[in-house]
């Protein structure tokens, strides 16, 4: 399967927000979310649409590996997207929030899009971080902002989806420079490499992005 | 296609879709698993789900019901994975059961279910398939798969992927196959799963990484970087014209990755991995590459060089990050004492002739890949022989004799430390690596005696030692060059990474104190200091003395730098341990910025905000050494255009407004660091201080002020009853204090200066005002503390009211710019240009408006504004001085004039008084001898001595600059022709004499030189004030300037 851009994404945020279920849940919706199974995953890709054009998302979860300078670092700086990621029923997922962001910024490109996330706004009983507080921070610190649930799929999507929309209209304003691969941004190959559909490639529907505007 | 297979599940099992997770599917999965053994182009889609279901159900299982564990096992369901994948069954099954495994192992959370799933290493030979790698995304996932199992390992499990009987550590020697993988995040997945391995705290396994793979792995990634280094290197030298600031960014970037990897692994601090490492690094590239490029170009032929900034960049990264002490004190000896090219040039021929010879310095590519070196350490595997690749072409046939001297170096590194044991295992073989290590241990040796040679040695000779650059005795090539590349005349190109190099030496944890001592590097926080570099010093205030020029070609970083370690070097815990010489060479270079800053001073508005906004964010952010060798851009030559969008601070200034930030900033540092240097405080910047300032809830005694009624609506609609009050900053809102009658409580206070005022269009009783928030960065959008409109009670009053905001920010602005005149030794604007403003000022002056409350928090700045005002009626210099010192001088108490709020002015003037007998250091003695000579020509005021001295030291505290005239008038004779030299000037007691309000832009000032050559030219004239006690004892020849001739009085 062939695409237009390879952009990688990252996901930060305290251990146990739902990093890597939102992950799971946007890469692989074979694996339905039911009531007693929390799963997820480290990796994924997955194919978008974009303005008609094919576009491959390859997300990487960092998680487990904060001890090692080293390796943030050098995660922030290869992509071109972030989702940093607070658990709205634990507050202080939402404090630490700040920190997660100096780092990001001191890490990474300018140019990054960083979308930040309340998850598990299924929850709505034990809620604990507002979402115009969600929605204030966001704005002070100029990131995209969106309440999900990995477990209802509530919002995974265009979660995913409107951060590649934000690069892709980053990468036509030229603010990306898309031949240099540190930026986490990869021109697709000319020619299909094959014919045959990966599953994470085949599980990607091109469905009309902006209808659903918001089930949370 | 998503859909597709959906619905599949659904048309197949319709009936039980409802209970997949359960036991009975997995065995219904297990079923069609028996049925497909191979995988066909009808069967794919239904195995890919298959496989997809199995891992569903195992972590419900695992989660919920633990005999579908026991079932997977039973059944042995690992194998028919094992199966389906190598039938090369394309990249559709492989990336399912990629991501099944990862989703496996990442959601586990049993241990036993962990180990059922480890424990018939199916999972090593998943690991050792061979994939089809070409293909990005069957690679991302595999690595993720390696990654995810390195995250679960640990002392127990390791043992599923280490065996020690056969020498096997899949997880870790694939992994590492990929370190230089084109794709960053693979690159990135292999390093991590590294550091989880060597995190793992099992000996048989850390035994075996160092010796079958320390040496392939380590050189290759030494290699990698360097070879990194080079392109880095090579694109600096090609780029001259900025065009290849992205790559050159990257590959910084990539550079320091690889540092903090290494720091990393070193922090891990597992001891015989770091040697190893550590080994490598130095010998293969910091020493080989990066030091030796230390030396001037046309030694070392052959050897591969990068250019002298890079290298020193390069260096003081190494410094700012890793601070594994054995490895960064061994550079540091070799930077900072060592001889290099000798033992240089003889091993490089020694690898030539292939002898044995141990250190071999060289930056060489490994003779094999990583894959077959790792290969035949494998197959050499139990006679546990280490391949070495690229130490030199080694033959097959020594291997026998390395392998039985491999043993011997490893129990020479057990008895790390005990020389018998190392010596010993010297003996036993040719071995190299042992020697390598030997070889360290002796230059440690070395360096060790020779400093207790240097112990025995007093201070001076120190200094001697450390400032003969040449020495005779004592070759310091590298050292040399650091300062050689110090006093570059052109530009700072190169001092700014020399001072970031010491910077980064000089805080590094793990260098041993002893030997920055050695040299007299300054270290920080050090508590007893009795001596420096004056070597350095005299370098460092070179570089201010430069910045200070007006066509200075020293960047603002550099600068900030400089001070920082200056600052660093003298101030010990006791205070400044600078020489008198110095610090007058200093306060040289502090004359010249505020010349050079009274040179862009400007009457005009801008010039406030400018000046505020600069002193604003150099406070904000001040420097991060750190950062700023995060920055590419510093490693091309320096360019003054902005439209590099380099950051101003890292640039020479571009155009007329640039150059005067650079002059304000300029200022700004040298006067804090000369502040700092002598233990004063800084009591007159910032202009606004937030402690001076009116704020809301104050309570003020408005009786007999000004007090305008109107009414505010503000921009929400908000609407309320408030009186209008303007003080000398600021403008007030008011309502009456219920308490006291005459009194009011604060609602509002915001500054006049930041205001904007404007009718309301439709309404002659209105106005419409605006205050902004004074910005912090000049990039934030201005922030309104206000936004309102006032409605006054008839259009009389808005008048009055418009009018008196009007003048009052007038006023303030003027008002500020009178005290920055005074810091820059200026002398007061002639205020007659705006209309009513002498009105203004005066009524000003004559009723501060309000009272109050506590009083004593305005202290400093009303006396300013209040002498100021009054100089400024009187233009006459004379005038205004005669008066002036009346008023300081008689009633020295007097509410408005004390300097601060704390001291007594009288005791300090005291002070000052005595430090002039004392001490040179204090500012005050500066000023005194220079007024002796000077004092028969001034016919005005002839007051005592002492007196006046007060006096002196009072107006000074309200005008700091005022202390810098003192050696003003040496600093002009450099400037103005003879005739104006200060003793034929009667006016110069004068400008002395008053403070700064009422000086002259004339005024005369001079600046010792640096060089002490011209210094001794100008001894023939009035003397700057260095007194006679401080410099005697100092044998320097440079401090003999310094010799007082001229005040004698004292």
């Amino acid at each position: 399967m062939t695409y237009a851009y390879l952009f990688k994404y990252i996901i930060i945020g305290d251990t146990g927000v739902g990093k890597s279920c939102l992950l799971l849940q946007f890469t692989d919706k074979r694996f339905q979310p039911v009531h007693d199974l929390t799963i997820g995953v480290e990796f994924g890709a997955r194919m978008v649409n974009i303005d008609g054009k094919q576009i491959k998302l390859q997300i990487w979860d960092t998680a487990g590996q904060e001890s090692f300078r080293s390796i943030t670092r050098s995660y922030y700086r290869g992509a071109a997207g972030a989702l940093l990621v607070y658990d709205i029923t634990r507050r202080e997922t939402f404090n630490h929030l700040t920190s997660w962001l100096e780092d990001a910024r001191q890490h990474s490109s300018s140019n990054m899009v960083i979308m930040l996330i309340g998850n598990k706004s299924d929850l709505e009983s034990r809620r604990d971080v507002k979402r115009e507080e969600g929605e204030a921070f966001a704005r002070e610190h100029g990131l995209i902002f969106m309440e999900t649930s990995a477990k209802t799929a509530c919002n995974v999507e265009e979660a995913f989806i409107n951060t590649a929309k934000e690069i892709y209209r980053k990468i036509q304003q030229g603010l990306f420079d898309v031949h240099n691969e540190a930026n986490g941004i990869k021109i697709g190959p000319q020619q299909s490499i094959s014919t045959s559909l990966g599953p994470s490639a085949s599980q990607q529907n091109c469905r009309d992005l902006g209808s659903d505007a918001g089930c949370c | 296609m998503f859909g597709r297979s959906r619905s599949w599940v659904g048309g197949g099992h319709g009936k039980s879709s409802r209970n997949i997770h359960s036991l009975d599917h997995l065995k219904y999965l297990y079923h069609v698993l028996t049925k497909n053994t191979t995988v066909t182009e009808q069967n794919r889609n239904l195995l890919v789900e298959t496989i997809r279901s199995i891992t569903e159900i195992l972590i419900w299982g695992d989660q919920n019901d633990s005999s579908v564990f026991d079932f997977f096992l039973e059944k042995n369901m690992f194998v028919f994975f094992l199966n389906i994948l190598r039938q090369k069954s394309g990249r559709y099954v492989c990336v399912q059961l990629l991501q099944t495994l990862n989703i496996l192992f990442e959601n586990i959370s049993h241990e036993t279910s962990l180990y059922y799933l480890l424990s018939n290493n199916y999972v090593n030979s998943i690991i050792v398939h061979k994939f089809d790698f070409s293909d990005e995304e069957i690679m991302a996932y595999y690595i993720s798969f390696l990654k995810t199992l390195s995250l679960k390992l640990n002392n127990h499990t390791v043992h599923f992927f280490y065996n020690e009987h056969t020498n096997d550590f899949a997880l870790y020697t694939e992994a590492i196959k990929f370190f230089n993988h084109p794709e960053s995040m693979v690159r990135i997945a292999v390093r991590t799963i590294t550091l989880n391995v060597y995190k793992v705290d099992n000996q048989a396994m850390l035994h075996y990484i160092r010796d079958k793979t320390a040496v392939p792995y380590f050189s290759n990634l030494v290699w990698f970087i360097g070879s990194h280094v080079i392109e880095l290197d090579t694109c600096v030298q090609t780029d001259e014209e900025h065009r290849n600031r992205g790559k050159l960014s990257d590959l910084v970037a990539e550079h320091l990755d690889h540092l903090h990897y290494l720091n990393d692994i070193l922090i891990i601090n597992c001891e015989f991995l770091n040697d190893v490492l550590s080994d490598h690094l130095l010998n293969r590239l910091f020493l080989p590459l990066y030091v030796s490029s230390l030396e001037s170009p046309d030694k070392g032929g052959e050897r591969p060089k990068i250019s002298l900034p890079v290298s020193l960049y390069l260096l003081s990264q190494v410094f700012l990050i890793i601070h594994h002490a054995p490895l960064v004190n061994s550079l540091a000896e070799v930077i900072l004492n060592g001889e290099l090219s000798e033992v240089y040039a003889k091993t490089e021929q020694d690898v030539q002739r292939n002898s044995a010879k141990p250190s071999i310095r060289c930056f060489i590519k490994p003779t094999e890949s990583l894959e077959r070196s790792l290969e035949m350490n494998k197959h050499k595997g139990k006679r546990r022989v280490q391949k070495r690749p690229n130490y030199k072409n080694v033959g097959e046939e020594e291997d026998e004799e390395k392998g039985a001297a491999e043993d011997a170096q490893e129990d020479a590194e057990k008895a790390k430390g005990t020389e018998g044991g190392s010596k010993g295992a010297k003996t036993s073989g040719e071995n190299e690596e042992i020697e390598m290590v030997i070889m360290e241990r002796k230059l440690s040796e070395l360096a060790a005696s020779s400093s207790l040679q240097e112990q025995n040695t007093t201070d001076e000779e120190k200094s001697a030692a450390a400032t003969c650059s040449a020495g005779v005795q004592w070759s310091r090539p590298f050292l040399d060059m650091v300062f050689h590349a110090l006093d570059s005349p052109d530009d700072d190109y190169h001092a700014l990474f020399v001072l970031c190099l010491l910077y980064a030496m000089s805080h590094n944890k793990g260098i041993d104190p002893e030997k920055l001592e050695r040299i007299q590097l300054p270290v920080p926080n050090e508590a007893e200091k009795t001596t420096y570099n004056h070597l350095l010093t005299e370098r460092l205030i070179r570089i201010m003395n430069n910045a200070a020029q007006p066509d200075g070609k020293i960047r603002l970083a550099t600068l900030e730098l400089s001070c920082l370690l200056l600052k660093q070097q003298v101030l010990a815990a006791s205070g400044c341990i600078m020489k008198d010489v110095h610090l007058a060479c200093l306060q040289g270079a502090r004359e010249e910025s505020v010349h050079l800053a009274r040179h862009f001073y400007k009457g005009e508005d801008i010039f406030l905000d400018m000046f505020e906004d600069e002193y604003r964010s150099m406070t904000m952010k001040p420097m991060n050494v750190e950062y700023l060798m995060m920055d590419a851009s510093i490693l091309l030559p320096p360019t003054g255009t902005p439209l590099t969008g380099i950051d101003f601070v890292k640039r020479l200034p571009c155009g007329d407004v640039e150059k005067t930030r650079r002059a304000i900033r300029v200022f700004f540092m040298l006067r804090s660091l000369s502040l700092q240097l002598r233990g004063e405080p800084e009591t007159q910047l910032p202009l606004t201080r937030e402690e001076d300032l009116i704020k809301t809830d104050d309570v003020l005694d408005l009786n007999n002020s000004d007090l305008i009624a109107c009414t505010v609506i503000t921009k929400d609609g908000g609407m309320v009853q408030r009186f209008l009050a303007v003080d000398i900053y600021q403008m007030s809102l008011v309502e009456p204090d219920v308490s006291r009658l005459g009194w009011g409580v604060v609602k509002f206070a915001g500054l006049l200066q930041d205001m904007q005022v404007t009718g309301e269009y439709d309404d002659s009783r209105a106005l419409n005002i605006t205050i902004h928030k004074p910005t912090s960065s000049p990039h934030s959008k201005p922030f309104p503390i206000l936004q309102a409109t006032f409605v006054f009670s008839d259009h009389i009053r808005c008048i009055i009211a418009k009018q008196r905001l009007a003048v009052g920010r007038i006023q303030a602005r003027r008002m500020k710019m009178q005290r920055i005149a005074a810091l820059l030794d200026l002398p007061i604007q002639p205020r007659t240009e705006v209309l009513g403003f002498g009105l203004g000022s005066s009524a000003s002056t004559q009723h501060l408006p309000f009272r109050f409350y506590d009083q004593c928090r305005r202290g400093s700045s009303d006396p300013t504004v209040q002498r100021s005002v009054f100089a400024s009626v009187d233009k006459v210099p004379g005038f205004a001085v005669a008066q002036c010192i009346n008023q300081h001088s008689s009633p020295s108490l007097s509410s408005p004039s004390p300097p601060s709020a704390s001291g007594s002015p009288s005791g300090s003037g005291n002070t000052s008084h005595c430090d002039s007998g004392g001490s040179s250091s204090t500012p005050s003695a500066a000023q005194s001898p220079t007024d002796v000579p000077t004092t028969p020509e001034q016919p005005p005021p002839p007051p005592h001595l002492p007196d006046q001295l007060g006096t002196g030291r009072e107006a000074e505290a309200d005008a700091k600059p005022s202390r810098s005239l003192a050696r003003g008038p040496e600093l002009e004779t450099a400037h103005l022709s003879p005739s104006l030299l200060p003793a034929q000037q009667p006016t110069i007691s004068l400008l002395y004499e008053d403070t700064a309000d009422t000086l002259s832009v004339e005024a005369p000032t001079l600046v010792p030189p640096v060089d002490p050559h011209s210094l001794r030219a100008l001894t023939g004239r009035p003397q700057p004030p260095t007194p006679a006690t401080a410099g005697t004892e100092t044998p320097d020849e440079e401090a003999a300037w310094a010799e007082p001739e001229g005040p004698a009085e004292h």
